[in-house]
């Protein structure tokens, strides 16, 4: 008799899966799907396309201003994002200048990268991009707002203080390099992109907005924060997680509104052209199946512990 | 040696014995002040606090409210008193924006200072898991010396050196113990700790996600459609049916119903909307306490 | 070092750490307390590196002192000495350890929030003045052709620009709700507590379920980043790692 009122109606048995199975079903969806080679079809966003298409329509040899606020916390996202920024801006010979407000590790992630998409390139022949003449890293500014207001009103001044070495070796102020030659004020500069996974881009955006095309690759947690300023007009483009990501690398390979690219998006005017036969699909293109087996099973999770408490009800009640 | 730069008041020939003096005299008149702090009276202490507070907010709501100058060239010289002040604002405005900058270094220091300060004391008293707190130290004191020293044998290099240097085969002993203590260890480390947060999404959504109430039905609901647009294959199921039911057509009505319009249209129509007024609540209360934080009201705040 | 072995080291280690912080997902134990440890050694140690050469260096110490042109090494700048003041300006926060005289710290602390509380007059209209441009949506339709915007596929550049121009109904009742969302919410609030009115208290509770759905699409992009992290891990060990294994057994 006992036996039997122990016994496990169904809806108590799906409420009861211990902690331990579901993370090692987790471990599994996420490592499993990883080995998987599967083309999964994409519908870039809106915002996603038309950051691509501000991207692509930068002209060559201009300057871009990149604050980069992501360490490997946010790795899975960021350095998708910014790899894929990076390689766009080097391929079509952008110069940029790096800058950090948001962590003392970021900084030092950034240079890491630039040197690893540096290496890609010469691997395949490419000019690698050198600092002082194509590049700068500006290092870490902590006080994003008051940095934000300098960078708004006295771009030239605010960076002053900082210097790299020229092609002789000799230190000199940053703002004497070719990267920002012509550049006298944050208006000269044709974008000023964001890659974080913090609030430190809505920082920029409340000093900056109105003085220079902001854009933003952003993390899928501040992704719908930032849409809204996408939505109003303060930024013109952005790319928010993995699908973000993944979006950029499909523009990347097949091109945006091209005859015959699966990317239409009819919103965004104009044709970009994407860089086939080059390194495209990466991060983005390694997860984006393993994102998918992840979340059906959260949503199976979702479903049976529901179904869990309706039997359990249903029981309770007759 | 070549003379650097002229100077003036503010400024001294680096290296001359006139910048040292006035470095000197600088930190000897500011240890004064210090002394001076420390003998403060009481009733005193919230006016000094407030007095700091106050001036250092004043610069940019001066920057704000004074009429600025526009297209002003380099050599442009004010024409009248409010130039003068525009243009010693605007001048002042990145020496603000470096100060800030420098302060907020000191003060993340604190941050290290502290940290260092309880591990050392829990080491010298040996009070409970002091073992960890050597394990910290030793960490912390590791990665300093290969980070500065890695530093250290960077300063100099041309960017063609700086180039050569990033080849693993060209690598410093510094520069493999940094790599090996900022990229082995401290990012894998920081990429490990915030992606355990996955775990406890999937078991609080299996314990807790459920269908109660209205709200919780709304937000289900809405989290499910956003997430299965999110992912191609969903979308591309979804509008296989679509297609099947009318939707090659690209006039049919059917098309508003794919999950990327639907998705859409939630975005546009309820989250922008959504996150923008609790923005503007956000917005409010942060212009309400920066008001009180600058006039110091803020009881329980900096006075 | 092999270049091959050091990286097999340097995944090996990051790998081993990986698995001791995920050890606490089974509970607390002395493994992850290792690791732990390591983390906020290494993080701070790091921060204070960083905070001198990517930032105080330049931003405060050369500027203080200057550089002379010696050897071609620098351009040459003159030392401006008020940056002196810094230093015993930051040491200030440093008597937060003081019994007596941590109210000192408050100098500084109330330094940067000044700054702080300065700007956010300046920047509030700058921020919240877009958005409420952008709230304020056209409402009447313009043209009544269609009930929704029709496709534009196969359209001409001259066609698109019309029909983009055009507010088709749906869109006119999807900006209507999309401006009931701002005033629901915001109502919502704002009026945090009793509400006596009948108006404003169902214009709240309305706020609260249109808040719902904003939660939930936030909660969708939440857990694809929470993932995205997750699988990223799961790549460091199961791809990263084990090819490096691989090519150094060769």
């Amino acid at each position: 008799m006992a036996q039997v009122q122990n016994e496990k109606t169904l809806g108590e048995k799906l409420l009861s899966i211990p902690r331990g199975v579901l993370f090692f079903i987790l471990v599994l969806a996420t490592a499993i799907p990883l080995r998987c080679k599967v083309t999964i079809p994409n519908n870039p966003a809106e915002n996603s396309a038309n950051l691509y298409r501000i991207l692509m329509s930068i002209p060559e040899g201009s300057t871009v201003l990149v604050q980069s606020d992501w360490t490997n916390s946010t790795r899975g996202e960021s350095r998708g994002q910014f790899d894929a920024l990076l390689r766009i801006l080097m391929r079509r010979n952008i110069k940029f200048a790096v800058l950090s407000v948001g962590d003392p590790q970021a900084p030092q992630v950034a240079k890491d990268v630039v040197d690893a998409i540096n290496r890609e390139r010469a691997e395949k022949g490419e000019r690698q991009y050198r600092r002082w003449e194509d590049w700068l890293s500006l290092g870490l500014f902590p006080n994003a707002e008051g940095t934000g207001n300098g960078i708004a009103l006295n771009m030239s001044n605010t960076f002053a203080t900082k210097e790299e070495s020229d092609a002789s070796g000799m230190k000199r102020k940053v703002m004497l390099s070719p990267v920002f030659q012509g550049v006298e004020s944050v208006a000269d500069i044709a974008a000023y992109i964001i890659v974080t996974g913090t609030k430190s881009s809505q920082i920029a955006i409340e000093r900056l907005n109105n003085k220079v095309t902001m854009l933003a690759l952003v993390t899928g947690v501040m992704g719908p924060e930032t849409l809204t300023y996408y939505a109003s007009g303060q930024l013109k483009g952005m790319s928010a997680g993995l699908k973000g990501v993944y979006d950029l690398e499909t523009m990347m390979e097949s091109g945006l509104n091209v005859t015959g690219s699966p990317n239409q998006v009819p919103a965004v005017p104009g044709e970009y052209p994407g860089f086939p036969g080059q390194t495209n699909l990466a991060k983005g293109t390694q997860y984006i199946l393993t994102l998918h087996s992840a979340i059906f099973l959260l949503i199976a999770a979702v479903v049976i512990g529901n179904i869990g408490v309706i039997l359990s009800r249903k029981k309770g009640q007759s | 040696m070549i003379l650097a730069n002229a100077t003036n008041f503010w400024a001294r020939e680096s290296g001359s014995g006139g910048l040292f003096l006035m470095v000197f005299l600088t930190l000897a008149i500011c240890a004064a002040l210090i002394f001076g702090l420390l003998q403060m009276p009481s009733r005193l202490r919230r006016p000094v606090v407030a007095t700091f507070t106050f001036v250092s907010g004043l610069f940019y709501v001066l920057l704000w409210i004074w009429p600025q100058a526009q297209d002003r060239k380099p050599t442009d010289l004010p024409a009248n008193f409010t130039e003068s002040v525009s243009f010693w604002l605007s001048d002042a405005l990145p020496k603000i924006a470096n100060v800030s900058n420098i302060l907020t270094a000191f003060l993340l220091g604190l941050g290290v200072f502290s940290l260092m300060r309880v591990h050392l004391t829990r080491l010298a008293k040996k009070q409970r898991d002091w073992s960890f707190s050597i394990v910290l130290l030793v960490s912390m004191i590791s990665i300093t010396i290969f980070g500065y020293w890695d530093w250290a044998q960077r300063q100099g290099m041309t960017p063609l050196q700086l180039e050569e240097a990033t080849k693993i085969e060209n690598w410093t002993t510094a520069r493999l113990g940094q790599s090996l203590l900022f990229d082995g260890l401290l990012q894998a480390m920081d990429a490990a700790m915030f992606s355990l947060i996955a775990f406890y999404i999937l078991s609080a959504a299996y314990r807790a996600f459920r269908i109660r109430s209205i709200e919780a039905t709304i937000l289900l609901a809405s989290a499910f459609l956003v997430m299965f647009s999110l992912l191609g294959l969903a979308d591309l199921f979804w509008s296989n049916m679509i297609n099947a039911a009318g939707g090659s057509d690209p006039a049919s009505f059917i098309n508003n119903f794919r999950l990327s319009e639907i998705a859409g249209f939630i975005q546009k129509t309820f989250q922008v909307p959504g996150i923008r007024a609790i923005q503007f609540g956000i917005g409010i209360g942060a212009l309400a306490m920066g008001l009180r934080l600058w006039l110091s009201l803020e009881k329980g705040g900096v006075s | 070092m092999n270049p091959v072995t050091y990286d097999a080291i340097k995944l090996t280690l990051g790998v081993l750490a990986t698995v001791g912080l995920y050890t606490v997902l089974y509970r607390e134990n002395k493994f992850y307390r290792f690791w732990e440890h390591v983390f906020l050694g290494l993080a701070a140690g790091w921060a204070s590196v960083t905070l001198w050469t990517e930032t105080l260096k330049e931003n405060w110490w050369d500027a203080m002192l200057g550089k002379s042109v010696e050897q071609g090494v620098s351009t040459g700048e003159p030392g401006y000495w008020i940056y002196a003041v810094m230093l015993p300006l930051g040491v200030l926060g440093y008597f937060v350890y003081s019994k007596k005289h941590s109210w000192i710290a408050k100098i500084p602390i109330g330094i940067i929030l000044g700054l702080w509380s300065g700007q956010q007059i300046q920047i509030w209209w700058q921020t919240y003045g877009p958005q409420m441009k952008a709230s304020m949506l056209p409402v009447v339709p313009t043209t009544w052709e269609s009930l929704t915007r029709p496709a534009m596929n196969g359209l001409t550049p001259e066609q698109m620009a019309s029909v983009t121009a055009n507010i088709y109904p749906s869109q006119a009742i999807g900006n209507i709700l999309a401006i009931i969302t701002v005033i629901c919410v915001l109502t919502y609030f704002l009026f945090s507590f009793e509400l006596k009115n009948k108006v404003v208290s169902s214009m709240s509770l309305t706020g609260r379920y249109l808040l719902m759905i904003g939660f939930g699409a936030i909660f969708g992009s939440t857990v694809m980043m929470r993932f995205s992290l997750l699988i990223d891990r799961m790549y460091f060990i199961t791809i990263e790692w084990f090819d490096a294994l691989k090519l150094l057994i060769g």
